[in-house]
Order: C-alpha cells, then structure tokens, then sequence
C-alpha cells in the first residue's frame, strides 16, 4: 500500500506541472491585455500610454521573458507564497488560506447531504423495487438530476428574499469565529448542491444494492436465518457503497475545486467567488494559482478513493 | 483682488454645480438579470441653488441627527490601488480624505461648500483662486495640516514624478503655478478662467494627502492607505470581502461624522446588492439590479431612486476613413437609429438615459422636454429618417451601395442586444449592411486607440460633469482621446471660447451651439447615459439620497442612523 501511495504520488507530479504550463500559457494567449483592462476599469476615461503601460508591465514583472515568469511562479508556489493579485495586490495564498474553509464546508456538508438523503432512498427503493416508493423516489432522482445547481440556488435564494426576506450573510465567518453565523453562511448553498448530488447517490445506491439483494451471500445469509436489516446492515450496504464512494469522491474533487456557479448564486465569498472575480479582473495569478490548486485537490481526493476501495474491500490489494 | 464672501461663494460654487463621478461609476460590463418594460421616468435637469444653511462648510443633514451605530454598505469594493490620484477607489477611500472644496452632501449635491478651505477669493479676471485653509486640521497620524501639503498634492498630479500615474494630469492643465505663500494659505494661478475650476477641485478624486506621507512613500500611493484628515480613520481590509472605517474623533468638525462605524461589503453584483439591502443585511447601496429596485420601492421600509449618471454607452466612429469619413453619414446614422429603441432593448440591463452631449446633472444640459421634441432624439423617426435618407443619397449612397461596415463589440450584453439593435436599426432604416464582431472587452480600448475600428459599441465615462475637458481630450482635432480623428475646427473655436468663458448664461447659449454643431457633424453616436439606481433602508438618514441631481459614490460623514 505504502509503495502504491508512493508511486501515485510521484504521477501526480508531472500532472501539476502539466496543468501548471496549460493554464499559465492559456492565460497568456488570451486576447486583451490585463492592464489596460485593470487601469482603464479604475481611472476611467484614462487610457494608459505605451510607456506607462510598458512600466507597469515591468512592475508586475510581465515583461521577463516568460520561462522566467514560469519558473519564478513555480519558485513561489513551493515557498508557498504564490506571488500577488495582480488587481489588489494581496498574497494569493492569504486569499485561498481565508476563502479555502467556506468552500471546503459547503463541499463537505453537500456530502453530508447527499449521503443522508442518497443512500437510504437508494436502499428503500431497492428493497421495495417496482413499488410506489420506488416509483416517486426514481421521479425524485430525475427531478434533481436533470435541475442544474444555479438555477435551483436561484431558486432558494429567491424564496428566501421575498417570503422570508432572508439571505446568507456577505463576508466570510469562519465556523471557529462564529458558527451559527457560520452554518447561515454554507447552509443553502450545501444544501442546493447536496440535493442534485444526493440524486445521483439515490440511484447509485439503489442499483447497487438491487445488484447485491441478489447475490449469492445475500441469499445465503438469509437462509442461514438473519434478519432483513442486518442483511441489509453488513451485506448490501457494503457492497451498495463502493460506486457510491467513486461517485462522491469525483464529485467532492468538483466540489472541493470550485462550487463557482453556487457560489455565485448566493454570493458566498468562497474559492469558486475568488475564481470568478478573478476572470472578471482578468487576475492571471489568481486564475493561475486557483487552477493550480483544484488540480492538486483532484489529485489528492482520487488518492484518497482509491486508498478508501482497499479498506472497505478485502479482496481489492494494490501492489 | 476682490474678497469673496461666503455667499459669494456659494453662489459661485451654485453656478458650477456639477461635479466628477468615480470611474467605477461608468457602465460596466455586470449585467443585472430579469426583464421589465417599466423603467424609471427621467429626471429633469436641475436647475443650480444655493444653500443658505451652512456655516464655513460645516454640513448639517435636517431631521434630528444622532450619533452612533454602524452603516453597512453593499457594492463593488476591490480596488488594484490605494493612491486616488492613481486610480483607487474613492467610493470607498475617500472617507478617509478631505478636498479643499467639495459637493454639498445634505442638499442634494447642488452647491460645492469649502472643506479644508476656510475661504476663497477669486481676483477680478478669474485666474487667481486664493484659497485660506483650515486651522488645526490634523491627519489620522497626527501630522498638522498645512498649504505644503495642498501643494505637493497638486504638483504630483501636475507633475508626476517619474512611474507615477496622473490620470488627473489632464483635468488641470490650465493651472500653471501652485504657491503657498504661507501655512495657511493655498493660491492657483490659472492660464485663463475656468467657470468649472471649483467642480474640478471637488470631485471625489481631489482629495488632499499630506506631502509627509508623499514623500515617505517615494509619492506613490498606490500600495499605501495614507492617513487623511477627514471624517473617517481606516480600520480593517479584508480583499475581496469588507473595508472597516471607524469615527474620527478628532475630525475638525466636531459634530460629525455621526456614525461609530462603516462597514463597506464587497458585494460587486448588482442583484446581490439588491437582495443585501432587501433583507437587512445593508444598508444602502449606490447601484442595485433593476429587479430589487422595483422590489425595494414597493417595499415601506425601503427608499429607491433613480440618479444620472455620467457613464455612458457609444456607438463609436471611425472618422478617418471610408463612408465615416462624410459628416453626412454620420449625420444620418445618428437620426436613423432610434435611441428610444436602444433604451428599450438594453432595458434589462441598464436604465438609459437619453441626453445630448452634456448629460443631465450638469446645468448646462438640453431639458428631457425640449430633447423629446429635437430630431435624433425624438421618439417617432419617421421625419428623421427620411432625412437620414436624404443624406445618404447626397453623400452619393441613395442607391443602396452602401459598403459593408463592422461593428465591433465587446462580449456580452453589448454584444447581445445593443450591436444587433443597431445593426437591425441601420439595415432596416438607412439600408446599411454591417457585421458584427465580437472581441475580448479587454481588447476594445487597443482596437480604438490603434484606429482599426469602423464602429464600435463601448462605453466611455467621465468626472466632471462640464463639457469642456471632455470636449478638449475627446473632440478637439488632436485631442488625446480623440480616437475617431473627428476635425471640425468651428467647434475647435467654440470650445476654446468655452473654456474661457464664466458667466453661466453666455456660457450655456455656447453650449447649446457647440450642441447643435455636434448634432450636425456628430463624431460619435451617443446611445446614452445611464441611471444609477441607488436604494436604502429608511433609516439611513443624512445623504438626501431622495434629492440628489446626480449620482455621486462618495463621502457619507454627514449619515446618520434613524433607529
């Protein structure tokens, strides 16, 4: 397992640095230049001349050649630093440290979310395969499948302004400063994107377990005299959850990288609002190291599926 | 030298009323989302007072102020500069400062009242402002304020020194010497009079740093929040996120401000602001979505209102080449287009505010009633449009050989719904064939300044509301942004005698010449200013946000909270 962890370790390596080249050149070839963009946006009716333009390019230290510009990138990324917006000015990496929390909250409690309503209607609606139960909870799925995440946060966001008149609050409240606040912060967007994730994990869970209800063990374990629910208990749910693992996991990776649109629709200042701003402002650090770091949680929550199969599957050994 | 009393004074600052916006101000490319038909009625222009109620400045809101509690803004607060001569933010920073003079909060921004100037003579031809300043004035460090630090504001935004960004530079070009002939006292030697001198100095922009912090930060600001002298003291920034002012308690106006706090909240969408005021987590905020507002005025506890803004939206032309180079065409292309159309296809945008070339909120603009009645500007074209034909036709384009222009836009809702209205407009109207291409928002300001560009949708904002440094930077033959290479040198000569013209009503009949010349032979089409649709919860007291002429983010010591 140890040399496993290893080796996918040292993959993940060339990964990053490939996603690191891809989207530092993808900034650059981009059309429009970002000063002119970030100077004509703040003064107005002034329009930079090629000087001026020329020494803030060399105060942002654009005009090195760009190998240089990579590799100091790089040299900051693995002192941590991550260099400075190029619009206000701040340290990236105090703006990932201060949003990262929100974002990872609202990526964990729309899993939470999922799992609690996901996997016992998945369960349900196996065990009562064709029944009425089975029927809504497959309609339900759809619905939820099939409704895109802003659009249902758009959704909420207006019931609660206009009947409660109601919203998250705007600045980021860490859960250790004030968690009320805090869970008034994450709760709709959670829950917005917990519903179409707890979907897929309902017909996750429910093919899977429909698969296991048949089995031979599940068959044998009932003639050996136990009762439903604890076949149900240590067979089928074991079993049930395996895909429900890879899907959460790849999911948690998207969630965890950005819950931009969410985000967006509720205002909440977390990674995907920062992502989002920094398009707006044309931000090439910003983009850069946020890319950088969705690439890293994807790598590192994959690895972490991967070594969760192992644990819950005796018979899965890595090499 | 003539003395110049208070209410001289205000009654010089009455006729210049008009005053610059922020940047930020101008249109933007955030789109509010929803549609609606009904949009707000215009604001007619307003006519210039004075204020009667002040002593030396000192500003008081009517009702019964009280002290205390803090006001939590929602709008846009990210800035990629501290320094305000550079560009920083000063919806936000300019709580911290003072100018020498400034707009009147608690009237409506109708007259400009001293500030760190005590008092003001004006010599008899109009070209010496003598300014005698405050006493016991200290900034948030506790420096003491003097006319050196009036000076070397000045100077720097005159003469910037070597990497520093002067965006002002342009706006004082007819100031040719600062002196200060001691503490107290501040003069300006202008080349000639300039009727909005004052207006300029009290732009939000025209703030005053101390020249201790100038030159300890080598005079740029731009990664520093300088102490200033005003109402304000910087707190906390959060990027991104929140700014965090607290009260001066030594403000040199002892009465204000009124508040413990302000809380500025990052909130750069228009409905976020919208829906932060509805739901009591703001305030107020200077520009909401279109749908929040509706939602908000019909709201008890919520104040909306509608302000001119001095953002606008251009159908810009290339003057240099091709059919654009005809004035006829030009001509017939500003009377083909209907704005009225525009206004209603960018309506689930922003609200349009259709005006001549001198926006309303400056004293010198065309009424809405006489603009409804003037040809371009009126609703039915049927009249204009035969005439646009005629110009066609004598421009030798009546048989329908009109070549093929293109219309560059930016992506987006410009792209999405003003480009093809005009294209439709022109097509169907004058029988011109366009194309449209979309471009990067970004790339737009290098396309027009390099001239490769037939037309082009964008939009162009200014500070100060007058028509003269506009006029000179955008329309002059030669003007430094006077991108389209518009020449028309009777309007060159007019706007010169303009500029050194001061009495309002001669002033204002050279104004609506210099109109009707830009109406003749139109460098550009104006599609429209825009209105700022402020909104606030009714216990935000003191700014008379119900009875502002213009829209204005700026100063706020004089609120108070009604709780």
């Amino acid at each position: 397992m140890r040399q496993y962890i290893i080796n996918r370790l040292l993959i993940a390596i060339p990964t990053l640095v490939g996603v690191t080249i891809l989207i530092f050149l993808a900034m650059r070839v981009i059309p429009g230049d970002p000063l002119q963009t970030i100077y004509s946006e703040s003064t107005g009716v002034y329009i930079l001349s090629e000087e001026e333009l020329a020494e803030v390019r060399a105060s942002l230290g654009l005009d090195r050649p760009l190998y240089r510009q990579y590799l100091d990138w790089m040299a900051q990324v693995l002192r941590g630093e991550m260099g400075y917006s190029f619009w206000t000015k701040d340290p990236i990496s105090h703006m990932i440290l201060r949003r990262g929390p929100i974002s990872a909250q609202i990526a964990l409690f729309a899993i939470a979310l999922s799992w609690l309503i996901g996997i016992p209607i998945g369960l349900i609606a196996a065990y009562w395969r064709n029944s009425l139960l089975d029927q809504m909870s497959r309609l339900g799925i759809t619905v939820f499948l099939a409704v895109p995440s802003f659009w249902l946060g758009l959704l909420i966001i207006l019931f609660t302004v206009l009947t409660l008149r109601w919203r998250p609050p705007l600045t980021i409240i860490q859960f250790w400063e004030d968690p009320g606040a805090n869970f008034s912060l994450i709760a709709l967007p959670s829950m917005t994107l917990g519903l179409g994730l707890g979907a897929a994990t309902a017909r996750m869970a429910r093919s899977a377990a429909l698969e296991a209800l048949y089995d031979d063990y599940v068959r044998t374990a009932r003639a050996k005299g136990l009762g439903d629910m604890l076949v149900i208990w240590r067979h089928v749910f074991k079993n049930a959850m395996l895909p429900v693992i890879t899907t959460t996991g790849l999911a948690l990776g998207g969630l965890l990288g950005g819950t931009v649109s969410v985000e967006k629709a509720f205002a909440v200042p977390g990674l995907g609002s920062l992502m989002v701003q920094g398009m707006q402002e044309r931000d090439w650090m910003m983009i850069q190291n946020l890319v950088l770091v969705y690439g890293f949680i994807y790598v590192f929550v994959n690895l972490i599926v991967d070594i969760s199969y192992g644990i819950l599957d005796p018979r899965i050994r890595y090499g | 030298m003539r003395y110049v009393t208070r209410r001289q004074f205000l009654q010089v600052a009455g006729v210049t009323t008009g005053i610059g916006l922020l940047a930020a101000c101008a249109p933007g490319t955030t789109a509010g989302s929803g549609v609606s038909l009904v949009v707000p009625t215009p604001v007619p222009t307003p006519a210039p007072e004075l204020s009667g109620e002040m002593d030396m400045g000192m500003m008081r809101p009517t009702g019964s102020p009280r002290h205390g509690g803090t006001l939590r803004t929602a709008f846009g607060v990210t800035m990629n500069s501290f320094d305000i001569h550079q560009g920083g933010g000063t919806h936000v920073l300019s709580q911290m400062y003072n100018n020498l003079v400034r707009n009147n909060l608690v009237n409506g921004l109708r007259t400009i009242v001293p500030d760190l100037a005590r008092s003001l003579d004006v010599s008899d031809d109009g070209r010496t402002y003598t300014f005698s300043l405050r006493e016991g004035v200290t900034y948030h460090d506790g420096t003491p304020f003097t006319s050196a630090d009036v000076l070397a504001t000045f100077n720097r935004i005159m003469d910037p020194p070597a990497g520093i960004i002067s965006p002002l530079k342009a706006e004082f070009t007819f100031v040719e010497e600062i002196t200060a002939p001691d503490a107290g006292t501040v003069v300006f030697h202008l080349s000639a009079p300039r009727a909005y001198f004052l207006n300029v100095l009290a732009a939000t922009t025209g703030v005053i740093y101390s020249e201790k912090s100038l030159q300890e930060n080598d005079f740029d600001l731009r990664e520093v929040i300088a102490p200033g002298t005003g109402a304000f003291r910087f707190v906390e920034h959060q990027p991104a996120e929140r700014w965090l002012f607290e009260r001066n308690p030594d403000y040199w106006d002892a009465e204000l401000p009124y508040l413990d706090q302000l809380e500025m909240l990052h909130v750069p969408a228009w409905s976020d602001r919208g829906t932060a005021v509805l739901t009591d987590k703001a305030d107020m905020s200077w520009n909401v979505a279109f749908e929040t507002w509706e939602e908000g005025d019909a709201r008890e506890d919520i104040t909306a209102n509608q302000l001119p803004n001095f953002g606008a939206y251009w159908l810009f032309m290339n003057n240099a080449q091709g059919p654009l180079a005809d004035e006829r065409v030009r001509r017939a292309i500003n009377l083909g287009v209907s704005k009225h159309n525009l206004k209603a296809a960018f309506g689930t945008q922003e609200v349009i505010n259709i005006t001549r070339w001198v926006p309303q909120g400056d004293p010198y603009a065309t009424s809405p009633a006489e603009l409804a009645e003037m040809p371009g500007y009126r609703e039915d074209k049927s009249e204009d449009i035969e005439t646009a034909k005629a110009l066609l036709a004598a421009a030798g384009y009546g048989d329908g050989g009109f070549p093929e222009l293109e219309i560059l836009s930016a992506s987006g809702p410009q792209a999405e719904l003003l480009a093809p209205a005009v294209q439709d407009m022109l097509s169907r109207n004058l029988g011109i064939p366009t194309k449209i291409r979309i471009i990067e928002r970004a790339s737009l300001g290098s396309e027009q300044q390099q001239g490769t560009y037939e037309l082009m949708v964008h939009t162009r904002g200014h500070g100060v509301s007058d028509i003269s440094p506009r006029g000179n930077l955008w329309w002059r033959t030669g003007g430094s942004q006077n991108f389209g290479s518009y020449a028309n040198p009777t309007f060159d000569a007019l706007l010169t005698e303009i500029d050194d013209e001061t009495e309002f009503e001669t002033r204002k009949a050279q104004i609506d010449e210099a109109q009707n010349l830009l109406d003749e032979n139109p460098p550009e089409y104006l599609i429209g200013y825009t209105y700022h649709l402020p909104m606030w919860n009714n216990k935000v007291k003191g700014l008379a946000l119900d009875n502002r002429i213009f829209a204005e983010w700026g100063r706020m010591e004089t609120v108070w909270l009604d709780v």
